[in-house]
Parts: C-alpha cells; structure tokens; sequence
C-alpha cells in the first residue's frame, strides 16, 4: 500500500503582534473512508502563456466524489506575474510567483475541471495531483 | 509589514521512485513585495450536524486580492469528512461549487479572490466534528 504524506507548516512573528503564529499540521492521505492509501498519481510542468486564455491543467476523468489532493506551484519568479485558478467557470483565487496551493478536489464532473489563466506573461507551473483513481480516456 | 512563511512538503511511494516535494513560500499582496498583513486569525468550530455552513464570509474582505484560506479538519477518524464549497450554501456531494472533501487530519491552503463565501458540510450527525481554519487577507472591509 502506498503511503503519501503531506505536511504544513505556518509561521509568522508579526502577522499578529504579541502572539507568534505556529501552525503544523500533517496527513496521511488514504482512499475514501478507507485506510488504504491514494494509489495513482500524475504530475509534470507547463509553461502557459498570458494569451487571455483560460487553459485545462487537469481533466477530472475518475471516479466521481472521491478523495484526490492537488499540488500547484507557481514557479515564475517575476513578482508580477501571476495564474487565476479555476475550477468549471469559478475563480477561487490568484497564484502568484513563487505561491503554492493543497487541496482536496471532489472530481464531481466536467464542471470539476482544474483550469489556469496566466497573467503578464509566460507563467512557470508545477503540479501533481494524488487520486483515488483515474480513468485513462479512449483513443481516438 | 509582516511576514508570513508557508512551507509544504509531501512524501510518497506511489512510483517506483520515491516522490519528494518541498516547497516554501512568503505570503504577499496582489502583484507587490510587501507581506500580507491581516488576517482573521485562528477560529476552531464545532459541527454537531450536517447543516452547510458558511465559515469564510466574502464581505469581510476585500475582493478580487490575494487572500490565502487555511482549513484543516482536526478530527481524527477518516471516515468522517468535511465537504468545502465556495458558494453559499453549496457544499454538497456532486454540486459543481465543492472543492473537495477533507477527511480527519486532512488539510488545505488555497489562493482565496475574496468574492464568494467558503461554506462547509459535516457528513456526520452522529459525531462532533471540528474544523480550524485562518485567513491570511490581502485586505479586509471594515
């Protein structure tokens, strides 16, 4: 069984005066009211150009309502450049050079699908998703 | 101005090979240098039922910004999980406005723009569920 581990940790000295943040966190991510691990995975990096476009990174083809988690990080380095994260026709938020993101994604349907919009230029992205399981599209 | 650090790390043997990802990040305004300097600060709530509700309220912040959401689920049993919208009132099983399910000890941090509410679900009416979460805000309304 495998075995995939994610871990957090938030620190700030002055985000709140007189009280040191300090948030850790860990888990070990497992299939569906199972203890039995995330067994599929894919991951890569894509260059997507700030075309006014917005671009699929990550097409939900597998179980529906499952457990799946999602890594993106905005590898770009110039401050101004930034990706809108979409899932189906919502904007959850902007990721920015150097930003990170972990969430779990339902996978529900189409309107599911993980989309990116790049902004000033062409951004740098990484990412790997962990899934319940995948369902490989049929050849054309 | 302040400063905020996030660092991540995953581990996995899912391949052949072993999978390692660490990656560290400050957390800055829209398009600047300078750290986010507001947030609503640490909350834990408890959920006795399954009713939806909104934890993450859109009017407190500025919209269209930078804002980062932190939740985790602090139970510790995974068949228990917590369905995370970003609608009001939509955190259920297949609506096309869930993210995605955080079971016991599970966490998440995502970009946030600030615009729509974060609402969440219990599955469970049989036991007491917890959830902690905090805003870093890119501006907030007063």
């Amino acid at each position: 069984m495998a075995t995939t581990t994610a871990t957090v940790s938030i620190t700030s000295g002055d985000l709140q005066p007189g009280n040191r943040l300090a948030i850790n966190a860990s888990s070990t991510l497992t299939q569906t009211g199972l203890t039995t691990g995330l067994e599929v995975m894919e991951q890569g990096r894509v260059k997507v150009p700030a075309s006014g476009t917005e671009y699929s990174l990550v097409e939900p083809l597998g179980t529906a309502n499952g457990a799946n988690f999602v890594y993106i990080c905005n590898m770009s380095t110039d401050g101004q450049y930034y990706v809108e994260f979409v899932i189906g026709d919502a904007v959850i938020g902007y990721l920015q050079a150097g930003d990170w993101m972990w969430i779990p994604w339902n996978m529900s349907d189409a309107a599911a699908e993980i989309e990116v919009q790049a902004f000033n230029g062409t951004n740098i992205l990484e990412y790997a998703v962990f899934k319940t399981d995948w369902t490989l599209p049929t050849a054309s | 101005m302040a400063t905020t650090t996030a660092s991540f790390s995953i581990t996995s043997n899912i391949m052949s090979y072993p999978i390692s990802i660490n990656k560290s990040m400050t957390m800055k305004k829209l398009q600047s240098c300078n750290g986010l300097e507001e947030t609503s600060g640490l909350r834990t709530k408890k959920f006795v039922n399954a009713t939806e509700t909104v934890i993450i309220e859109e009017n407190e912040y500025t919209d269209t910004k930078a804002h980062k959401v932190y939740i985790r689920n602090i139970s510790s049993d995974k068949t228990n999980f917590f369905y995370v919208a970003f609608n009001s009132g939509a955190a259920a099983a297949t609506t096309t406005e869930v993210i995605g399910k955080l079971y016991g000890g599970d966490w998440m941090l995502m970009p946030w723009l600030g615009s729509t509410d974060i609402t969440v679900a219990s599955i469970t009416t049989e036991d007491d569920q917890y959830l902690e979460y905090m805003v870093f805000a890119d501006g907030q309304e007063n």
